[in-house]
């Protein structure tokens, strides 16, 4: 409790971190802040070629399938490998000031989350243009789902940076991690393709039902089932809860080991 | 707190550091070298008591390694004593690091916000102090160029005006009072001043005999982790430099 009095203590620091990042991402490249959307646009565009001329799959509009769940996985995914430099590359500050050091992974998260909430409005473009139709009722569940994402997100990368700061392979490690994760998780084909014997094994990847949550409200315009939103948010309150307490426990001799 | 006049108490401080011979951070590095990995504790404090009254300003002197700066990290709190405790009241805010967080791509003004954040400071205070800390810096006219555009010497006045207009309750500096030219020191000198008067209290490492005598009215002598000698600065470093000048003599001997 104290320990979140604090970092709301500090939030001026995590609001002008967060803001820092954005700007600084497109700086000095000519179309600047338009990189946002034309990154997702552009491999929008990879997919829908790639997949409705040479690998048919069978599923309509497979490149809006598999856009809904790929854009909330990139967030993922980059929490969880450039993650592991969230305090290594801060280290003079680390090494010299006192804050809060739950700030910087914070930060990281946040402004990786803000990336994704742009590249919604790409999907939510495309989308309406396709013609698929939006559900309201379907939406209204959609920052929900958010949230438990941004969670989850959060926990993993407490997680990987504060262990990285003793054990610097781990970002090697997680870059082909993070590439059999994403086969492991039903981004590039639906649930009913997984065999039955492995669906248990499926439900203990947290990012199964963010992903089937997702795709229920964007893809098929349906609430998602509750079983799936209250296994997320289980999960991502347990990712959450173990990313904070390692996290804690490391960052006391942070200083000595950077 | 066993005073309530005091803001900082340390109490029987100890800190090791273990000092790696040849320290593996690799997996390849760790499985090969499992036994090779033996390091040697060092420590750098051996139970160090010390208390300090609100509006105090003391220095801590010593020769290179004995562990004043170890103190000073200690009260910052970026590091933990392994046993003892270290207690403040208030804002601490540390001249440790000028310029954390800068962006060398964003203006002046904007690296205010960011840099003034991470000590602790809310948009609203910054906003308060945004006159003050630019007027300190005498860097009016560039507050809206980038900071790589900036010499050192204005990269330095920028951070250190932030610093030095925190408003801290406790304030610690490391060594710090070289920044600019000699009329800009000279400021600082007075500026530090002024924070004192107003009930500041100071911690100053320095290796300045005479910046410690002119801020501060005590001084601690710390050798080879122990507190030797805690008083008046001009008797502490009577008594110090004595003890150095025999320490250079017994070396040119040696050698």
């Amino acid at each position: 409790m104290r320990l979140a009095k604090e970092i709301w203590e500090y939030r001026e620091m995590v609001a002008s971190l967060v803001k820092r990042d954005l700007k600084s991402r497109y700086k000095g490249s000519v179309l600047g802040f338009l990189w946002m959307f034309l990154n997702p646009l552009l491999q929008l565009a990879v997919y829908t070629v790639v997949f409705s001329t040479i690998m048919r799959m069978g599923i309509d509009k497979f490149y809006l399938f598999l856009f809904v769940a790929l854009v909330p996985w990139l967030f993922f995914s980059t929490c969880l490998s450039a993650g592991t430099t969230v305090i290594f590359s801060e280290q003079d500050m680390v090494k010299k000031i006192y804050f809060p050091r739950e700030v910087l992974p914070i930060a990281f998260t946040i402004s990786q989350f803000v990336n994704m909430l742009l590249s919604f409005l790409v999907i939510f473009a495309v989308l309406i243009i396709s013609g698929i139709r939006l559900n309201p009722q379907a939406l209204f569940f959609l920052p929900l789902v958010m949230l438990v994402e941004f969670v989850m997100a959060l926990g993993v990368t407490y997680l990987v940076s504060a262990l990285n700061v003793y054990f610097r392979d781990l970002e090697h490690i997680l870059g082909i991690l993070s590439m059999a994760w994403m086969y492991l998780t039903p981004i590039l084909y639906p649930m009913d393709m997984v065999p039955q014997q492995y669906v248990g094994l499926f439900t203990l990847n947290p990012m199964t039902s963010i992903t089937v949550a997702y795709r229920d409200i964007l893809y098929y315009g349906q609430v998602p089932h509750m079983n799936t939103l209250f296994h997320a948010l289980a999960m991502g309150v347990l990712v959450l809860a173990i990313g904070q307490v390692v996290f804690g426990r490391l960052q006391r001799h942070f200083v000595e080991e950077l | 707190m066993r005073d309530s006049e005091n803001v900082i108490e340390v109490t029987d401080v100890t800190k090791k550091f273990k000092v790696y011979y040849d320290k593996g951070k690799t997996l390849k590095e760790k499985a090969l070298r499992a036994n090779r990995n033996k390091y040697e504790e060092r420590e750098v404090l051996k139970g160090i008591s010390f208390c300090v009254k609100k509006g105090e300003a003391i220095g801590l002197v010593g020769h290179n390694g004995c562990g004043k700066s170890t103190v000073l990290k200690l009260l910052t709190r970026i590091m933990y004593p392994d046993a003892g405790t270290v207690e403040l009241k208030g804002r601490v805010s540390s001249l440790l690091e000028l310029g954390a967080g800068f962006h060398p791509d964003m203006s002046g003004r904007e690296n205010i916000y960011i840099n003034a954040s991470i000590f602790g400071l809310r948009r609203k205070e910054i906003d308060q102090r945004m006159d003050e800390i630019i007027a300190f810096s005498e860097l009016g006219d560039y507050m809206d160029n980038p900071i790589r555009t900036y010499s050192s010497g204005m990269y330095m006045r920028l951070a250190f005006s932030v610093a030095i207009n925190v408003n801290a309750d406790i304030l610690l500096i490391d060594e710090i009072l070289a920044v600019g030219d000699v009329n800009f020191q000279e400021k600082c000198f007075q500026k530090l001043m002024d924070i004192k008067r107003q009930g500041t209290t100071i911690v100053l490492v320095s290796h300045s005999m005479d910046q410690v005598e002119r801020i501060c009215e005590r001084s601690i002598w710390i050798q080879e982790g122990l507190i030797q000698m805690d008083g008046i600065p001009t008797e502490v470093h009577s008594q110090y430099l004595d003890f150095m000048s025999r320490e250079r003599k017994k070396k040119e001997c040696a050698g």
